[in-house]
């Protein structure tokens, strides 16, 4: 350290240490109880906004899961019905009565020997 | 003064509004609830049956949705044109329909299992006071096929008779439940926390042994065999003696389990074959023979002196006199010719050379614990009966009673429990319990009981019955095949508790194959009226016309 600097040193903390003692920071601002409370009835209101929003959007999905629910008991509801009028067309009586199986002619097994 | 009325008329609301949203909380939230909170009860869909077809499987059982249409006649403006326009869908008359409106009733059925296209035909109409009601109901694409195995489901949704009744749990499934709050339409706020939705559980899928190709042909020849015989009913059982798997099981008479509720007597509900039992007559002389060979009491080339006629307990046990008299038979004789004296003389060979308690024991140890008689098989039907084994120490007039047991009399056992034990003497000694469906699972899961007999007892009994038809029934003769079988004419006990004279019974137990059985076939006709022995003149062209029936169309293997 040379001389210079150290002198240079010795006068900030003089000046440092002359400095008027009192505090001059600025105060926080804060919102009264009226405030207060007007917000607090707005967030609610927000709150119940946002709530009431969903709660309508959520029934509105149930109108349409039970749309689809509807939609998906008729196709099985048609599913059924096809595989039931499937089934009775190929039932043996049916077959047996059908016009192709009264032009078929009877032959003797060839598996068997009589 | 103004300032007091005020606050006096605060008072008035506070106090009426604590009473209602604080005392009364409960009251009005249920009330309001009442309005809103819907439970309903969610049908879970019956399991369909299935049988094979082939190779492939075919659904044999199946749901169908049919509709009640009803009428609240207060709503109902014109009756008169209502009921005409509704009878022009229905095909019913208008005047029944008016009759039925005009009655003092807030709910008026006037027609019942609608189907579809009528459904949305008087959807179109709009009537007001005029609604449909869904219903499920089984459908049977097969017409009257295997009505008895199957069974039906009655009005209640219960499974009545047949597999029906027996699977009913598995087929039936468990409902489930929606609890919720809803809007006016009834459809549910899915926001609400109460709500509750269990989804129902669908019933199971059956599959059955049963062939249905087979199914129909045995009932066929079984409904076009019994008047040639002068006979009203029968029954006949198709069984895979491999696995235990009923291939067919034909009745007469039967029912249409979609008209079920035409059907004046119940008794046309229970499959004979399984809940009849009967005095099996002389095709209980396979099952001695097999007891005799396997219990070593007996030797299949053996030979012996038969005085053609038996006196036991003072009673006289005799053959037909077509048997021949007294001489010298075989095994193979006691079989071919069904001799009564042969199958008492091997009771007698029991008890080492009497009919004892010894030989009674034996006997009913064999009955009971080898071929399963007076137990249920298990089959997947309704009302299986068990059978009557008499016991073999406790009664009067034992010996007697179990020298007629070895011809198949004084015992009782179903068609179907005949069929599994005498599978189970051909097939190597293997029990395999008789079941209709398929699981799955294979031949190895129904083994009851292993070595019920040794094979080698086995190879010998399958000898002597294709001796039997080689040589006595020779018109079950089917070239290329191994046929083996025995008849029996079972004698019928009266109400007066002696046996009739006048009608029989006629069986017949008997198996076709090549170098192994592929089919065990038991017949029953029901006092049939033929100028010769039931078994052989009414059972066994039965046998012998579904043996052809299966040889011609269902590949079994040639012998070598």
């Amino acid at each position: 350290m040379t001389y210079s600097s150290s002198i240079s040193i010795g006068r900030r903390r003089f000046a440092t240490r002359h400095q008027n003692a009192v505090s001059m920071a600025e105060q926080a601002r804060t919102i009264g109880p009226v405030s207060n409370s007007i917000v607090l009835v707005i967030l609610t209101c927000l709150l119940g906004l946002l709530y009431l929003t969903q709660v309508t959007k959520t029934n509105s999905s149930g109108y349409k899961i039970d749309q689809l629910k509807k939609e998906y008991s008729q196709l099985q509801r048609d599913h059924d019905e096809l595989e039931l009028t499937a089934a009775r067309l190929q039932s043996m009586d049916r077959v047996a009565k059908s016009n192709a199986a009264k032009e078929l002619a009877s032959v003797a097994p060839t598996a068997t020997v009589r | 003064m103004f300032y007091g009325l005020l606050i006096l008329i605060f008072a008035v609301f506070i106090v009426r509004l604590f009473y209602v949203q604080v005392i009364k909380h409960e009251d009005y939230k249920q009330a309001a609830l009442s309005g809103q909170l819907k439970q309903y009860s969610i049908p879970a869909e019956r399991g369909i049956i299935e049988a094979y077809s082939g190779n492939s499987v075919v659904p044999i059982v199946l749901n169908e949705e049919v509709y009640t249409l009803f009428a609240d006649p207060v709503y109902v403006a014109d009756k008169k044109a209502v009921a005409e326009q509704l009878s022009k869908i229905t095909g019913d008359k208008a005047k029944d329909y008016l009759a039925k409106m005009s009655k003092d009733t807030r709910y008026a059925v006037l027609a019942k299992k609608l189907d579809n296209k009528k459904k949305t035909a008087i959807e179109k109409l709009k009537f007001k006071g005029v609604g449909l009601r869904t219903e499920s109901i089984r459908a049977y694409p097969q017409g009257d096929l295997a009505a008895q195995l199957l069974g039906f489901v009655n009005d209640g949704g219960q499974g009545t008779y047949g597999i029906e009744q027996f699977m009913d749990s598995q087929l039936a499934g468990t409902p489930g439940e929606l609890k919720a709050i809803t809007d006016i339409r009834g459809v549910p706020l899915v926001a609400s926390k109460d709500n509750v939705l269990k989804d129902p559980v669908n019933g199971q899928k059956i599959r059955l042994t049963i062939e249905i190709g087979m199914q129909k042909k045995v009932e066929e020849l079984l409904k076009e065999h019994l008047p040639t015989v002068n006979s009203k009913s029968g029954s006949a059982i198709v069984l895979d003696p491999n696995n235990g798997a009923i291939k067919a099981i034909a009745n007469y008479p039967s029912y249409n389990p979609s008209r079920y509720f035409d059907v004046k007597d119940a008794a046309l509900f229970t499959n004979p074959a399984v809940s009849s039992p009967l005095e099996v007559g002389s095709i209980m002389k396979t099952l001695t023979v097999a007891t005799g060979l396997n219990s070593g009491a007996i030797k299949v080339n053996q030979t012996f002196y038969d005085p053609a006629q038996f006196t036991v307990d003072g009673y006289t046990i005799h053959d037909v006199a077509e048997d021949g008299g007294a001489q010298t038979r075989s095994i193979s004789d006691i079989l071919k010719f069904s001799l009564n004296s042969g199958a008492t003389w091997i009771m007698m060979q029991l008890g080492g050379g009497q009919i004892n308690e010894k030989a009674r024991k034996l006997d009913y140890d064999y009955l009971t614990n080898h071929y399963f008689f007076g137990q249920k098989t298990g089959v997947e039907q309704g009302y299986e009966a068990p059978g009557v084994v008499p016991d073999p120490s406790e009664g009067f007039g034992l010996n007697i009673k179990y020298a007629n047991m070895a011809f198949g009399q004084g015992l009782t056992v179903t068609p179907l429990q005949m069929a599994a034990a005498f599978a189970a003497t051909i097939n190597g000694g293997t029990y395999y319990q008789p079941h209709l469906v398929d699981d799955g699972k294979g031949a190895a899961s129904k083994i009851k009981k292993q070595n019920i007999i040794s094979p080698k007892i086995s190879a010998q009994l399958r000898s002597l019955h294709e001796n039997s038809v080689n040589t006595h029934y020779t018109s079950l003769i089917h070239p290329g095949y191994k046929i083996g079988g025995k008849t029996g004419t079972a004698q019928i006990a009266g109400s007066n508790g002696k046996y009739r004279t006048d009608v029989f019974n006629g069986t017949f137990i008997g198996y076709i194959g090549g170098d192994k059985p592929a089919y065990v076939i038991m017949i029953r006709i029901n006092e049939p009226h033929v100028s010769y022995f039931a078994g052989a003149a009414a059972a066994a062209p039965l046998f012998k016309k579904i043996s052809d029936m299966l040889i011609d169309n269902f590949s079994i293997p040639r012998a070598d």
